[in-house]
Parts: C-alpha cells; structure tokens; sequence
C-alpha cells in the first residue's frame, strides 16, 4: 500500500527534515506514526498527500510513485486518501451535512449519490441527529467525527489522521481513535501521527517513531518510544 | 463539464458576487465606466465617419469656367483635368444645368428665378465638379489646378473639410488613450475583487485540494465571477446609449433634419458588438491574473 524508500526531504542547506526513510505499510494495517515535534512527521504527511516533493527517493502508494505524479494526476490521487487535521478545518458556515457534502461534490459526484453517501456516512461516525448543526454548535469530539467523515465519505484506500485528538479529552479521544479502528476493520489503511502516549500504549497497534528525521524504530504491537 | 459542476459554479459565483456587494459594485462601476465612453466615442466616431463619408461623396471642387475663356482654352482645361492622375470624377456642367438645379432646390420658391431663365440673362456660369480620389488633399489639389487655364475660380470648401479630418482624428487618439487608461483600471480592480473572494475563501479552497478538486474545479468560479462582473458591467452603458441615443436621434431629427445620423437600432447593434465582449474580456482577464496569482493551486 505504502512502499518508502530512501526518502530525503531538505527545505535549506541547514534544514534536514527526512533522512534515510525507509518504510512499507501493507493494506488494511492501523499505525502510529510518533515522534516529537519537528521529528519529521509533518514533512512526511505533507509527501504522502504530495503536497511537497522529496528532495531524493520514493514513495509508492497504491503501486505508483507519488513523486512523480504530474500536477494534474494529484487532484485525483488525493481522492483516493482521506485526510484528518488536527484543527479539523469545517466550513463554520455550513452545516454538518454540507460540510460533507462538499467534499463530494467538488469532486463531481451526482446529487443522488451526495444524498445516499453523506448519511450512510453520518450514521457510520454517531452523528445522524446533528446534521443541521453548525460546527460552532457542536463539541470538539463531535466536530473531529464531522472531519472523519468528510475524510471518508469518499471511500478511501488510505486514511491519514494528523494529531487528531490533538484538542481533545482523554475519553473524547479514545472515541476517535476507536471510530478510526472502526473504519479499519472495514478495510481501510489508517495512518495516526500522534504524540499522545497514553492512547498509543493502549492500543497496541503498529508503531512507527521518528526523531530527528530518521526512523529509530518500527514494532509491531508497540508502545510509544521513549528515547531515554 | 457536466451540467450540475457548470450549475454549481454560477451559484458560487453569483454568491459571491452579492456576498462582496460594494466591491463588485465598484468593480461593475469601472467596467461601465470605460465601456460608457467607449460606446460614446464609438457613438460620435460612426456618425461623424458617415458625416464625412458624406462630405466625401459631394463634388469636392467646384471649377468655375472664366466667362471670357475660348472654346479651346476649355478644351485643353478639359484635357488636364481628365489626365491628373488624382482625379476620379470630372464633370461638366453648363449654366442652364446649374440653373436646373437651383431651381430644384428652391422647390416651391423657383418663381424667384423668373427672368433669369433664357439663355442670356443666366448669371451662372458653366463649371466642372471634381472628386479626388484623395479627399484629404482637396486643397494640395485645388492649388495645383488653380493655374490651368480658362479657370475663373475654385470653390472647394476650404475651411470647413480639413478641421472636420482633423478633428476626427484627434477625437480618436484622445479616446483611444483614455480609454486604455481606464479598461486597466478596470482589469485592475477586477483582479482586486476576486483576490478577496480568493482570501475569503482560502479556507475552502484549501478544503477543496486536500478532498481531490481538481484545479479547474477550483478555478470557474472565480473565471465566471469576472465574467459576471465585466458582462454586468458591459449591459450598463448598453442601456445609458441606447436611451441617450434614442433622445439625441429625435432632437436631431425635429431640430437640425439635414444631418442624418445613424438609426439607433443599427448603432446599438454595432455597439453591442463590442461592448459585450468586451465587458466579458476585461472581466475573465481581471479575474485570471488573480486566480493565477493567488490560487496556486
């Protein structure tokens, strides 16, 4: 699903953001990307959704190399990876179903399909009796389950989440976390970069750690790395 | 496109159109304002263009014979003028013709030529019209043919030819830098208003990338509000000429009847013709240089 290989990524001839990456992450896995800030996380979601180029390597996701999609291939290779931000980023003048709905719209999809996906997806994340709030009304855990359901309203292969329960509550971010599991089990790829320690020791799930922008270590059923 | 995306950008654009009111209005406002003086010009120039079309279809010089010239003389002087190379037209006409013609033109007060009718009494004199194939240099014209003989005199309406190309001339030039001066304005603050829908809604657009909208996707809106802005901005003087028009054709037709200015329906067409456009071209070019700029998409 994912293949990494020899990955650079340089912004100034001080600023060394990846080293050396070399990584593959197989369909329908769950992983924690973690490492403290400026470790390099960013920078490698800002590859993978293609929004930078690598100064060196490759990345390969669904068989082709990211890195050298024309300009015009990505809009449609973004299709295909659903994207969770910290912030969340809704429309504050728009409600719930239209928030979604937007991100199916804007890719051309007809309003019969808008109408049979949006509260399929609604109804998938727990929130089919908030559709006509707007995101002001809503908490912040509810807010995050808006912005996973935009990510995959779509059906996506790949779900990236950064820092989703960044702003959120330990209980509150437990439910995120468990309605990522959720759309993995369904067999969806999900990759969190999260610093919360708590949630990635409980799940014990695969863990990626970065420092310093290299890969120190990968495990299996991990916890998260402490570098002392 | 598919019909509903096409569906989908007019909506955002007229919303966005109506959501920056005051900057769409001045945006509308420039754009009117230069296409209001270009029609204008574009009002006066056909008009004036046919005016002197006008001028340019009559007898341009008018030779009067000298009453004592001989038979040869008139002659040669015929001769000459056939072979100038400028010369498109020479005709020659007697004095009972002139006399014809006068009559005609006096209509119901020909009785005041009474008397004047036989041969003898006739105080006009016969004379050739001339028609250059150069109306501009009537006078260069004149002057050379001033020394061929049995000539009385010239009549070529100096004085009145000449300042009219002139003025024609200047009219146009003047015009044509003000008005580039204003349509950059206009493509000017065009760019300015869809910069701002741009900042306004960075936040969707950048929605819009990471969910997979392509870049055009991203871009007709703001195309068609540019165009919107120009098209309205353009439908404007359309409507101020055409009623401006519509009065000045009526006073001029009651009031100075031997000027014929051009139906307003046949203006507004020709006007209409490149208003439009226009309008349309300032608004998508205003709004390209900002998307371009501050969409990258």
């Amino acid at each position: 699903m994912i293949e990494i290989y020899h990955l650079y990524k340089q912004y100034s001839k001080d600023v060394l953001a990846l080293k050396d990456l070399n990584m593959v992450i197989d369909r329908g896995e769950f992983v924690f990307l973690v490492g403290a800030s400026g470790a390099g996380k960013s920078t490698l979601l800002k590859l993978l959704l293609r929004e930078i180029s690598p100064t060196r390597g490759n990345i390969k996701i669904f068989g082709k190399d990211v890195t050298r999609l024309k300009k015009r291939e990505v809009p449609l290779y973004r299709r295909n990876v659903g994207m969770v931000f910290q912030d969340c980023r809704l429309l504050e003048d728009r409600n719930v179903f239209e928030n979604i709905a937007f991100a199916l719209r804007v890719i051309g999809a007809s309003p019969r399909e808008i109408r049979k996906r949006v509260p399929f997806t609604l109804e998938l994340v727990g929130l089919k009796n908030k559709v006509f709030k707007k995101p002001n009304e809503l908490s912040g855990g509810e807010q995050q389950r808006v912005a996973l359901a935009r990510a995959i309203v779509n059906r996506p292969s790949l779900v990236i989440a950064d820092e989703p329960t960044g702003n959120l509550d330990p209980e509150t971010s437990m439910n995120i976390i468990n309605l990522l599991q959720e759309i993995n089990i369904r067999g969806t790829t999900v990759l969190v970069a999260t610093h919360a320690k708590n949630i990635v020791d409980y799940y014990q799930k695969r863990v990626v750690v970065l420092e310093k922008g290299r890969l120190i270590s990968d495990q299996e059923r991990g916890v998260y790395f402490n570098a002392d | 496109m598919p019909i509903r995306s096409l569906f989908y950008f007019w909506k955002e654009a007229l919303k966005s159109i109506f959501h920056h009111g005051w900057m769409s209005i001045a945006s509308i406002a420039v754009v009117a304002i230069t296409l209001l003086i270009l029609g204008s010009f574009m009002v006066i120039n056909y008009n004036v263009a046919i005016l002197t079309e006008d001028i340019k279809e009559q007898v341009q010089i008018v030779l009067y014979i000298d009453e004592g010239a001989g038979a040869e003389e008139v002659n040669e002087l015929q001769a000459l003028l056939i072979s100038h190379p400028q010369m498109e037209e020479v005709r020659y006409v007697s004095k009972e013709e002139a006399m014809e013609r006068l009559k005609d033109q006096l209509g119901e007060r020909a009785f005041l030529l009474d008397g004047y009718e036989e041969e003898d009494k006739n105080p006009l004199r016969d004379s050739y019209e001339l028609r250059t194939n150069i109306p501009e240099e009537v006078a260069v014209i004149a002057e050379e043919i001033e020394n061929y003989p049995a000539v009385g005199y010239l009549d070529y309406g100096s004085g009145v030819v000449e300042p009219l190309f002139q003025f024609t001339g200047i009219v146009r030039w003047v015009g044509l830098a003000f008005m580039s001066g204003l349509a950059l304005t206009a493509v000017f603050l065009i760019a300015h208003t869809i910069r701002l829908t741009v900042f306004i809604r960075r936040k969707e657009i950048m929605i819009m990338k990471y969910v997979g909208a392509t870049d055009w996707f991203i871009r007709w809106p703001f195309i068609f509000e540019g165009l919107l802005l120009g098209l309205f901005g353009a439908l404007i003087p359309v409507a101020i000429i055409y009623y401006a028009y519509e009065i000045a054709f009526l006073w001029m037709e009651t009031n100075v009847y031997f000027v014929n200015l051009i139906p307003t329906e046949e203006i507004m067409a020709e006007i209409m013709q490149v208003l439009i456009p226009l309008g349309v071209v300032l608004g998508v070019l205003g709004s390209s240089i900002s998307v371009r700029r501050f969409l990258k998409v």
